[in-house]
């Protein structure tokens, strides 16, 4: 065809479409298929490949693209960012566009986070280009949109790998490639490690750039401005990529539809975006700086500093104020605008802190994403095609969904009970909770130290607050756990969602330490369910306690299949009260939480043996049931605790206990069985609980040896499969 | 309504990807001036605005206004099939082509009933204002944003390489403008 297609803007579609998959529809077929215009991406028009202008089309046309590997002819030459140095633009252009099918590919086949890496494609692409990693660091907040990031820097070949055992982590790891820099998976760090690297380069007299890639959600954490500050009185050299997408709280989206961003800085960020500057005045301040200007320089860049300030709107005086040279916002999805920027700032001498406001779209570049509430930030695999995750089907729900439930029904009966979370609304199950109950759930932000001293002061005005935090998280927020709430004895109830080991998330998300910060304070009660029931019956027995702090864990995973109480509505337990499951002799098996499921499954392959065990479920790890271990240590030999959780916990608590009563000056032996003590890395549960020495395979070797039946106890390890 | 991430609208029933701000024809030059850049979405408004001066979708598409679905779909397959660029004569290629956009566009907004009736409204008050005249008078404005959005940056840019003249001049005293300061004098020793 002659025409280009430049001055008529109904083609527009078709150079849109040059980054869309298109499909070769012989003309006729698209006539006839023309009322499909609200688009089903394979029926776009095939106009771009007959056209000379605008971006050739790098896809494969055809279904083969979502079907089967697509056609990367550019990005197959780049195996690292030096690949890139000498490609123009244009053909930047085209290796985002292979790129983003590079990611939605191989995303279907492993699932992972798919949503925020389509968003910062460009960014990727322009950041390599103008930057020289792994000399230049590139730092990635949280680190689940790194997976561009991944590609271009050599792992390409390992992507179906990703999150799998020994393959490569969902998140940046240092450990994995030197371009990853930073380990990231909890939020806001970057801007803080960033400042580290760029001082220390100082000190060492080198010349490198050290950029930080943050996303607003993480902007709404405390320590994103802690770092920001610090930036901007030291004044090194640093920059700072605000990646602003507008999805502030995870998922993007509650049950019912978008979530609308939280918080106050969002409206500022926004308000950033759409701002119109007064132009006129804008020119008048340069005007008068002109002329105040030639040698006197500072006046006169005070001068431009107020008129931007006044003129700039409200939002980027706030990083203004804070230090940090404010520059956009800039089109996060333009790599001719992102590159000129950054070459711009990269070679700017003496620049001090820089923040970057860009401006993306999350799932961007995949239809299906695009128009998801939730984006597709986090999938299952599914089939590029159609856009369908294959969930797989359980009998049982998640014990994320079981607190939810249990959360609901408390809450029925009782008009104090309150939610709080960070961020987390899905993830933790509060969604269901602020449907049914939208003015009692509060989503603070990613602000876990926040969450905690908010809901102490709830409590402190006779309120009920459950804190659902993810066991990993609470980590942040420890220091408001003892002294804000421990301290003064707050009835404050925290939820320790993602307990234990989490599988594909890896150590960053592991909570292998909650036992053990939480049970060493004074006041805190500290439980533990080992099945969906109890769970429902410990949510109660946390209502009931309203004189001192109380907590409790679960895992990661799915209901093992009991029954559930009637109306969801648990009966409080007795505290300090634990129960047993199986009644044996010579050896007790004393488990707290979900490793009592291992205890059991551990007591079945040692009947098999002629050993009848013990199982007993402590349900309490504080104040412990003290009845209860000195019954199980005076009538067995050998006695062994089981957790999922690190030194320190349970079994120590009962150590101490053991020791402080004098059970350990007679004949019985006791053995912990806990998670090793190093950090056990991303894959599946099942191997993660091998690789932790934590199946019911280990714990019945244990067993063996301790009986002294080191034979029996080979035997077992070297059967299992 | 999702807002997509520059800014510009997605008005249910299109496709963002319309909007795309790549095509070739409104890439305006990167220039530092303001007023050419307006100027510049001025003329191509303009040309939109004569180029729908003269006749209504529904003559167009040769069908009255009360046409059915099924008879405007018919319409624009036979008209289609006539102004295809594919099949256009050779020496009359530019001229069909406008006229099958045209015709396009009419079908585009005639068959879906929301943007039909916007049109029957505009047309009842006597304005042919295409809705694609009117998505692209909003496309400019959203275009005029982005050009501000780029106006602006690359003023601060400026702005940014100029203070750097002075800002490590002696009066700073902040951490790192005396760092760099020593690494500049260190690596001027050597």
């Amino acid at each position: 065809m002659a025409l280009c297609s430049c001055s008529f803007p109904a083609i527009v579609s078709c150079c849109a479409a040059a980054s869309e998959p298109q499909k070769s529809t012989p003309f006729a077929s698209h006539l006839l298929g023309g009322s499909d215009l609200g688009f089903h991406p394979l029926l776009k028009l095939n106009q771009v490949k007959k056209r000379p202008c605008g971006v050739y089309a790098s896809l494969s046309e055809g279904a083969e693209y979502y079907s089967s590997r697509p056609a990367t002819p550019l990005l197959d030459t780049i195996n690292y960012p030096i690949h890139m140095k000498n490609l123009s633009v244009k053909e930047l252009k085209q290796l985002a566009d292979e790129l983003r099918s590079d990611v939605i590919f191989n995303v279907s086949k492993t699932g992972g986070h798919l949503g925020s890496s389509l968003g910062v494609v460009e960014l990727t692409v322009a950041l390599h280009y103008v930057f020289n990693a792994p000399r230049d660091k590139i730092l990635w907040d949280v680190g689940h949109q790194s997976y561009p990031h991944k590609i271009l820097t050599g792992r390409r070949d390992k992507m179906h790998t990703m999150r799998q055992t020994n393959g490569l982590a969902g998140f940046t790891k240092r450990a994995e490639s030197e371009y990853d820099c930073f380990g990231t998976g909890h939020s806001s760090t970057t801007i803080s490690a960033g400042l580290g690297m760029a001082v220390g380069r100082d000190l060492k007299g080198e010349r490198n750039n050290v950029v930080a890639v943050i996303g607003d959600g993480a902007m709404t954490a405390g320590q994103a401005y802690e770092a920001m500050n610090n930036a901007g009185y030291l004044d090194s050299d640093m920059i700072v990529i605000l990646n602003d997408n507008k999805q502030v709280s995870l998922p993007t989206a509650n049950l019912d539809g978008p979530v609308p961003p939280v918080g106050a800085l969002s409206s500022a960020l926004s308000r950033l975006q759409s701002n119109r500057p007064l132009r006129e005045l804008r020119e008048v301040a340069k005007g008068v700086t002109k002329q105040i200007g030639g040698p006197m320089h500072e006046l006169a860049a005070k001068v431009d500093e107020y008129a931007r300030g006044m003129i700039s709107g409200s939002g980027s005086t706030l990083f203004e104020e804070l230090g940090l040279y404010y520059i956009g916002p800039v089109d996060g999805h333009n790599i001719d605008d992102l590159v000129s920027i950054l070459k711009e700032v990269k070679t700017t001498k003496t620049t001090g802190p820089v923040l970057i406001h860009v401006v993306t779209e999350k799932g961007r570049g995949y239809p299906y994403a695009e128009r998801a509430d939730d984006k597709y930030h986090g999938v299952v695999k599914f089939d590029p095609a159609t856009g369908k995750q294959f969930k797989g089907s359980s009998v049982t729900q998640s014990y994320t969904t079981y607190f939810a439930e249990a959360l609901i029904a408390e809450a029925e009966a009782d008009k104090n009970i309150v939610a709080i979370h960070a961020a987390m609304g899905g993830g933790t199950g509060l969604n269901l909770f602020l449907r049914r109950f939208p003015q009692r759930c509060f989503d603070v932000g990613i602000a876990e130290q926040h969450a905690v001293t908010f809901a102490a002061g709830l409590a402190c005005e006779g309120l009920k607050p459950f804190c659902a935090i993810y066991s990993s998280f609470m980590q942040r927020a420890y220091d408001q756990v003892v002294h804000d709430v421990d301290l003064q004895k707050l009835p404050v109830r925290f939820a320790m969602d993602r307990a234990g080991l989490v599988g594909a998330d890896g150590p960053t998300h592991c909570g292998a330490f909650d036992v053990t910060f939480m049970a060493c304070l004074p006041n805190m009660v500290v439980m533990a369910p080992s099945d969906e029931a109890e769970l429902f019956h410990m949510v109660a027995t946390a209502a009931a306690i309203d004189d001192r702090p109380s907590c409790f864990r679960y895992p990661r995973g799915n209901g093992i299949g009991v029954q559930l109480p009637p109306g969801n509505k648990g009966v409080p337990l007795e505290i300090g009260k634990g129960r047993v499951l199986i009644e044996g002799e010579r050896v007790a098996l004393l488990g707290y939480g979900s490793a009592v499921q291992s205890c059991l499954a551990a007591a079945s392959l040692l009947e098999s043996h002629g050993l009848q065990l013990t199982v007993a479920d402590a349900r309490f790890c504080k104040p412990l049931d003290h009845s209860l271990i000195r019954e199980l240590a005076k009538s067995h030999e050998v006695l062994i605790t089981v957790e999922e959780g690190s030194i320190g916990g349970f079994g120590s608590h009962v150590a101490q206990f053991l020791a402080l009563d004098g059970l350990l000056d007679g004949k019985v032996k006791w053995r912990p069985v806990v998670l090793p003590d190093r950090y056990i890395d991303h894959g599946s549960p099942a191997d993660q609980l091998a690789e932790a020495g934590l199946t019911p395979s280990h714990i019945a070797a244990t067993v063996f040896n301790v009986l002294g039946q080191k034979r029996e106890a080979l035997g077992i390890m070297s059967s299992r499969n | 309504m999702m807002r997509c991430g520059y800014g510009l609208v997605a008005l249910p029933g299109t496709d963002a990807r319309l909007f795309s701000p790549e095509p070739s024809f409104l890439r305006l030059p990167r220039t530092v001036h303001p007023v050419r850049i307006k100027f510049g979405s001025f003329k191509i408004r303009a040309k939109i605005g004569e180029a729908r001066k003269e006749v209504s979708f529904y003559d167009m598409l040769g069908i009255s206004e009360k046409g059915t679905l099924p008879e405007i779909k018919q319409a624009y397959k036979q008209l289609a099939r006539k102004y295809h660029p594919d099949v256009s004569p050779p020496d009359r290629v530019e001229e069909y082509t406008e006229r099958f956009i045209r015709v396009q566009e009419a079908y585009e907004t005639l068959s879906d009933p929301r943007r039909k009736a916007l049109y029957d409204k505009d047309l009842a008050l006597g304005l042919h204002l295409a809705f694609s005249a009117r998505r692209r008078y909003q496309f400019d404005e959203d275009l005029e944003d982005q050009s501000e959005w780029r106006n602006r940056w690359q003023s601060q840019l400026s702005e940014l390489k100029r203070r750097n003249m002075s800002r490590d001049a002696g009066g700073n005293m902040s951490w790192g403008a005396r760092m760099r300061r020593q690494r500049e004098e260190l690596s001027k020793q050597v």
